[in-house]
This record gives structure tokens, C-alpha cells and sequence, in this order.
């Protein structure tokens, strides 16, 4: 598994498509996937909107690193980096950027290559 | 050489950005320039800029505020210049009445073009505004994507590109002659 993270409009598709041998055709969106063709897809973009919307659901997220490492070990997964500001007021909002952090570490933990992304530029902050 | 310089705020950026652009002033005896971009408003805004001006008095900086169009501005002569900061430009772009609006991507990016083909070196400073996960309204998006689609173009261009984390500089690019 390869976790790609960073701030938002930072190129991190651009840089995905270009660091890793991903087709089109299999890459997910975290907006609009269903819940089950993360397990399949080669690419996850937006994984963090797919973590927003299992909240907004009420879905179970605790094995979500867990489930995704073992079915899908070779997914490209791209998330936002989304702790760096303020607590938020909204009680949602707060359990969304929590989650995601976690899910990150986890995923990160897992993962074999982690890169961040800053000014369209990729720095490997984890390779196995 | 062309720097790019990143970081969030109050991560010493911007002291990081004057100590290598008095650095190369001093190395090539060369004028040293600061194009300072942030209009200042109310209490606030003159405090901030006053606090910059006390971090930058007695390091031979020769300020030129320039707020819009980059483009048209000319330099006295060849030299270093330090160019704070491109959220600011980018934001006077976007929401000044004399601004350039839509075109606000392609006339920051000439502008720094510009002053970068007229200057010995130039350093830039950003700002990371993109990683706080708050969805924003509309025109604030707006805003990140266009700020985020210079710091992607000029980080291509640079020959450094450099995040700075509570004072410690992050190398994320270096020339090949470093």
C-alpha cells in the first residue's frame, strides 16, 4: 500500500499519475465511490471525503486501515492532510479531522512508501 | 537562482527568507530589494507590517510596496529581492477593485517571471493556507486553488524550494550546483 498525503490543491494526483504506474480507468473518487470499490480500485483520490461520508452514515470505521490493508495491499491511496488548523467548533467536524488523522497513521503504518506532497513537490517520508 | 520559500504561520518563514537574501546581497555586493505585497488595514494590518519593517530595519533592505501588478514594476537596478509574500499578492489579485481578478494565476506568475529575469536572485515567500481540512466557501476556494496552482507552478521553476517548520528549514527541492 502507498499513501499519498498533503494540503489540498497541493498536485497530489498529478504527482500520484506520475510516480506510480496508475491507470485511469481504475482510480476511485472518496466523493462519489461506493463502499465497496475501494477494495478494488487502484487508485483512491479523496480518500478523506470517503471517511467524511462513512461518518455522515454512521458506518463502522475502526478496521476501515485494517480491511483496506488487507484486501487492497497494492491501492495508491490519496488523502489531505487536515489537522493543521484550529479545533473546529462543530462537534462533527472535530470527530471527522480526528478520524481521518488516525486512520492516516494507521494506514501509514501499514503502508510500505508514505509521500507528502508540498508545492506539487513529493518527499518520501516513509519507504520500507 | 530563484527560492521558493513555504510554511505555515508564524513558522519563521519570513526570517529564514531575509537571512538568504541577505546572504546573497552580501556574497554578490548587489542591491537588496523587499517588494513588500500586504496593503495594510486598520490596527491590525500596521502592526503586523510594522513588526516586519523592526525584523528588516538595519539589514539594508530597500522596501517597495507593491500591492497589484507586479508586471509593471521596475527595479532601480539589478539585485537581490525578497518578495513577500504571494498569498497576498495572489489575494490583492483576486479582490482588489484594480486587481486582475479570473486572470489572477497568469498575472502573478508574469509578474514573479518578470522580476525574477530582472533580478540577480529571487526570493519568494508562500504561504501554506491548504492544510487546516476546513471545506471554505466558494470564493475562499477559489482563492487556495489558485494560490495552490502558483506554488505548484513557481516550485517547478525554482531551483529551491524550501518549508520551514517552527524555524527549521525543510529542503523539499535544491539546485544541482548546492
Amino acid at each position: 500500500m502507498i499513501l499519498v498525503t498533503g494540503g489540498a490543491f497541493q498536485g497530489k494526483k498529478a504527482y500520484a499519475m506520475e510516480t506510480f504506474p496508475l491507470e485511469e480507468s481504475k482510480i476511485v473518487d472518496g466523493r462519489s465511490c461506493s463502499w465497496e470499490e475501494i477494495y478494488t480500485a487502484g487508485g483512491i483520490l479523496h480518500f478523506h471525503e470517503y471517511i467524511r461520508r462513512s461518518l455522515e452514515e454512521g458506518r463502522e470505521l475502526k478496521t476501515l486501515a485494517e480491511d483496506l490493508a488487507r484486501r487492497n495491499p497494492e491501492a495508491v491511496i490519496v488523502v489531505n492532510e487536515l489537522g493543521s488548523g484550529v479545533v473546529p467548533v462543530d462537534a462533527f467536524d472535530r470527530s471527522y479531522r480526528e478520524t481521518t488523522g488516525r486512520i492516516c497513521c494507521e494506514l501509514a503504518k501499514k503502508a510500505r512508501e508514505v509521500h507528502r506532497v508540498v508545492c506539487g513537490i513529493g518527499m518520501v517520508i516513509k519507504h520500507d | 537562482m530563484f527560492a521558493l520559500i513555504t510554511g505555515g504561520s508564524g513558522s519563521g518563514k519570513s526570517e529564514y527568507a531575509e537571512n538568504r537574501a541577505t546572504e546573497l546581497a552580501r556574497k554578490t555586493g548587489l542591491p537588496l530589494y523587499y517588494i513588500a505585497t500586504m496593503r495594510p488595514f486598520g490596527e491590525e494590518g500596521r502592526k503586523r507590517v510594522e513588526r516586519h519593517q523592526r525584523l528588516r530595519s538595519g539589514k539594508g533592505f530597500h522596501t517597495i510596496e507593491r500591492y497589484v501588478n507586479l508586471k509593471e514594476l521596475k527595479l532601480p537596478q539589478t539585485g537581490v529581492v525578497l518578495l513577500e509574500c504571494l498569498s497576498n499578492l495572489t489575494a490583492n489579485e483576486m479582490f482588489e477593485p484594480d486587481g486582475a481578478g479570473g486572470d489572477t494565476p497568469k498575472e502573478v506568475l508574469l509578474g514573479i517571471r518578470k522580476i525574477r529575469s530582472g533580478s540577480r536572485h529571487l526570493i519568494a515567500v508562500t504561504n501554506d493556507i491548504f492544510s487546516d481540512g476546513i471545506t471554505y466557501d466558494k470564493t475562499t476556494e477559489q482563492y487556495q486553488r489558485y494560490l495552490g496552482r502558483i506554488n505548484q507552478e513557481l516550485a517547478g521553476e525554482a531551483d529551491e524550494v524550501t518549508e520551514v517548520v517552527c524555524g527549521i528549514p525543510l529542503c523539499l527541492k535544491a539546485s544541482a550546483s548546492k
